[in-house]
């Protein structure tokens, strides 16, 4: 039979860099075939080959035995090629029927819209991906889940019967993934190809039929999921087979840094009525709390509020050595030897127009004032030592922030508050998005940090992380803390439960 | 711009500022020669000092332009800015003259300071309630200084209307300034303009490359939210951007007030922020914000004037009927030139599909319309304009359409 679309020799070079180099790997018709490699690896720039993004490459593409050449987007949705970004493009002003039809709009007679039309059919779309909207709600009110699903409705309208699916389960709830999965079910019976990309090993193993692995734009091997397991396709990722990080030697715990006592933060207008409510925990010098809970658990709305930077609404006790603190802003919390590293990398965290230098020296940038004016000597001396202990890999000081990878981004931020000397640091998710040989680097800067007498709070949407990493979890369920477990206690079946309500 | 150096840093000039010099450079060089009477080397005086004066102004409110622009906002109120601060200064010296003084020739040291300090706060004043709109009341900066543009000169005019009122006992819609030290600056205005604009750029170059506010400023810019959460007091750092917005407008408003020995609130500097917004976007300030610098500012209004002054000198014609048109197409050509790289990368065209089909004849249109009236000032082409402007217009439709099909061909 021939592959639906297969690769032969494909090649894709960005000055300076081998984004894609020779690989040639097909993809079967109806098959879940899942592409697995870290960031950096070409995965991103396949896809923008194959959806029409990028026009010029070297090689082939098959489409159906015939060489595609795409102009565009699309040439590549009228070859059946959709993809769904893992930024949503949805236009949010618009009704979820309009963005299903949107370029296509359906007509009446006399040229005007035909809004019933296309609601009725949006409508049905929708019911057969179990996703329960009225078609005419507004696109920017949906929550990711259904958006994501409205993504998927245009790409079925389309007829698209190649499906490329870019993380699609990274800002999903447990029982939106579940729905996912039901939704890719259904559409492999329809037929569809669906190419997968995930670098989350349970969801490769749980849908795809077979697994392709690149790294540093090669194809190291495709191969069929019964032959092999999470733990070999981990290690053609990287290279090598990755030990487990565990760090079991012993802490030594010290005194009690930060209370949060009752905290409720409100939340107007919402069924529940809450972000948080009455949260107590406390975090000692030297150890690392990890917290756990799905996404919108209300993990980042407690970071926040410690560090003064969420909603000031709330009520309940927040004490730092012993005082009782209330930050209107996170210059106070800066102040008090708080720090936070914020979830978001990209939109929260770094400065694209700064270089690595500037955006390192951001937290103490007035220690390199000599006369009132910075000093660009001092500067360089200032961030050359946290660039060095964190590891940050980069030609120089002055290279571009945005031409490091993720990893090297987020030891940058990190390295930015070290320069603030914090007592207790607040790690919201830090490891989302970075590829597996960094993470490993950064959690073991993450249990040095804390050896060295810092208080950590780490999030994780990752329970191995947390598993691995905290000396003791709490579990946050819809705004409430459900469970605390010790290190010896916790299993990720029973934080997994603690954080389902189950 | 040469993306490995950050923005504001280092001695050496990036590749923006180096094309912008060049580009000043050859229009200077051009004028020069093209000109019949060669006015900038047989009146290089005179001339400089027109240009000079005139780049010093604008310069001083581009400054501040760029600052609100690097900060990631935008301050459309410059011009009605001007006009309050001159109206206030012009009021302050009516109210310390003497009574019956209607040429304002009476005032004294003090009542100068007042009125010099009063027009500096009024500057404070806009600034501050500009921020007070942005960062308490969360209007987009685009709205809150569109309000203040609008209702500005209004409130400066009603000012001047109830204060002659109230001092002579008749309305003025003018104030008349002889004040002998006010003359004295009008007289010294190439010199003292050219002094304080240096002075500036130097104070605001140093403030945005090597201060911790500087830093801050194209934080706030480049990433609002980040700058927030790594301690950085944004609403603090906005206060500064847009009151030193605000102030260097209110000096601009003093010597333009000098100059034409006038505070005549409901004509003076009636556009003027579109001209300095326009200066500090060729000098490479990106409206996105975190990007831009001082010497891209300064050269960018030198370019801007030194361009107005050629066309007038070449086609004889009064240099602010055509400014609005060099303004316009001087900054859609810099903006232009910065993305043709991106252009070739991308393989995108300028005149793809039927869009850049109908742009062709409207480029044409527009091309042959101006080439035809502004050889109307030119000797040797009167009597001959129509036949002029058609010989352009059908020239340029041909360059286009030879481009459309070179570019046709590269794509297939």
């Amino acid at each position: 039979m021939t592959p639906i679309i297969a690769f032969r020799g494909v090649g894709k070079r960005f000055p300076g860099v081998v984004a894609l180099d020779h690989v040639s790997f097909d993809l079967r018709q109806g098959e879940c075939h899942a592409i697995c490699g870290e960031n950096g690896a070409g995965k991103s720039t396949l896809m923008k080959l194959l959806s029409g993004v990028i026009t010029e490459h070297e090689g082939e593409i098959l489409i159906r035995g015939e060489p595609a050449a795409f102009r565009g987007t699309r040439d590549a949705e009228a070859a059946g090629i959709a993809i769904i970004h893992q930024e949503l493009n949805l236009v949010e002003q618009l009704s979820a029927a309009a963005n299903i039809y949107l370029g296509r709009e359906q007509r009446t007679p006399l040229g005007l819209l035909d809004d019933a039309a296309m609601e009725r059919e949006a409508a049905a779309l929708l019911a057969e991906l179990e996703c329960p909207i009225d078609p005419r709600t507004l696109a920017g009110t949906l929550r990711v889940g259904d958006q994501q699903l409205l993504e998927i409705a245009k790409a079925l309208s389309l007829s698209s019967d190649v499906l490329i699916m870019d993380e699609p389960t990274s800002a999903l709830t447990e029982s939106e993934v579940a729905r996912l999965d039901r939704v890719i079910a259904r559409l492999r019976r329809r037929g569809v190809t669906i190419l997968y990309i995930s670098h989350k090993m349970d969801e490769v193993f749980r849908l795809a039929d077979r697994i392709t692995v690149l790294r540093d734009g090669r194809h190291v091997k495709t191969v069929d999921r019964t032959a092999t397991s999470p733990r070999e396709v981990t290690g053609w990722m990287v290279g090598r087979e990755i030990a487990d990080h565990g760090f079991h030697g012993v802490r030594s715990r010290g005194p009690q840094v930060l209370e949060v006592r009752r905290l409720t933060l409100p939340w107007p207008g919402h069924p529940r009525g809450y972000r948080l409510e009455n949260i107590s925990l406390a975090l000692h010098a030297g150890e690392i709390l990890g917290v756990a809970g799905l996404m919108g658990a209300g993990r980042t709305e407690l970071l926040e509020t410690i560090f003064g930077a969420g909603e000031p609404t709330w009520t309940g006790e927040i004490v730092v050595d012993g005082r009782p603190v209330r930050f209107t802003h996170p210059a106070e919390a800066c102040a008090a030897g708080i720090a936070m590293v914020p979830e978001d990398r990209k939109r929260l965290g770094i400065f694209p127009d700064l270089d690595v230098a500037a955006n390192v020296s951001l937290c103490g940038l007035r220690d390199a004032v000599r006369g009132g004016l910075v000093s660009r000597n001092r500067e360089e001396a200032l961030v050359a030592g946290p660039i060095r202990e964190t590891g940050v890999k980069t030609s120089g000081p002055h290279a571009v922030i945005t031409g490091l990878s993720g990893g090297n981004q987020q030891k940058c931020i990190i390295g930015r508050w070290l320069l603030a000397k914090p007592r207790i640091l607040l790690l919201d998710d830090p490891t989302r998005g970075i590829d597996v040989g960094a993470k490993a680097e950064l959690y073991q800067l993450i249990d040095r940090l804390c050896r060295e007498g810092m208080a950590v709070i780490l999030t994780s949407s990752e329970l191995p992380e947390l598993l691995s990493l905290a000396d003791r979890i709490v579990v946050l369920a819809d705004g409430r803390l459900t469970a605390e477990f010790s290190r010896a206690e916790a299993t990720e079946q029973r934080i997994l439960e603690a954080a389902t309500g189950g | 711009m040469n993306p490995s150096v950050i923005p504001g840093r280092g001695w050496r000039l990036p590749r923006h500022e180096l094309a912008l010099l060049a580009a000043t450079v050859a229009v200077f060089v051009v004028t020069g020669w093209l000109d019949p009477n060669h006015t900038y080397v047989t009146n290089w005086a005179e001339s400089s000092e027109i240009i000079l004066r005139n780049t010093a102004l604008l310069g001083i409110i581009a400054l501040g332009a760029a600052v609100v622009i690097i900060a990631g906002g935008i301050d459309l109120s410059a011009g009605s800015m001007v006009a309050f601060s001159a109206t206030t200064c012009g009021l302050i010296l009516m109210v310390c003259s003497e009574p019956g003084d209607k040429r304002l020739v009476t005032v004294g040291p003090l009542g100068i300071a007042a009125a010099i300090g009063g027009a500096m706060a009024s500057g404070l004043l806009v600034g501050t309630l500009h921020t007070w709109l942005i960062t308490s009341i969360r209007l987009p900066p685009f709205i809150a200084t569109l309000a203040t543009l609008v209702g500005l000169r209004s409130f400066a005019r009603a000012m001047c209307l109830f204060v002659t009122k109230e001092r002579w006992g008749s309305e003025s819609q003018q104030i008349n300034v002889n004040t002998p030290f006010f003359s004295w600056l009008k007289e010294h205005n190439v010199v003292i303009t050219t002094g304080t604009f240096l002075v500036l750029a130097i104070l605001t170059w140093l403030i945005l490359s090597r201060t911790v506010l500087g830093r801050h400023l194209y934080a706030l810019g480049g990433n609002e939210q980040a700058a927030r959460l790594s301690g950085v007091r944004t609403d603090n750092v906005k206060w500064f951007a847009y009151c030193f917005g605000s102030l260097t407008s209110a000096l601009a408003g003093i010597f333009l007030m000098a100059d034409s020995s006038v505070a005549q609130p409901g004509t003076l500097a009636r556009g003027y922020e579109l001209n300095a917004i326009a200066a500090a976007v060729v000098g490479g300030c990106s409206l996105q914000g975190g990007v831009g610098t001082v010497p891209g500012t300064v050269l960018g209004a030198l370019f801007l004037r030194l361009v107005i002054d050629a066309v007038s000198k070449l086609i004889k014609a009064s240099a602010d009927v055509y400014e609005g048109m060099i303004v316009g197409i001087i900054v859609a050509l810099a903006v232009t030139l910065t993305q043709v790289g991106r252009f070739s990368r991308t393989g995108r065209t300028l005149f793809a599909g039927g869009r850049g089909l109908a742009a062709i004849p409207t480029i044409a249109t527009f091309a042959g319309l101006l080439a035809m009236m502004s050889s109307g000032n030119v000797e040797a082409f009167q009597g001959r304009t129509g036949l002029v402007g058609t010989a352009v217009g059908m020239a340029v439709l041909a360059a286009l359409a030879v481009i459309r099909w070179l570019e046709g061909r590269r794509t297939p």
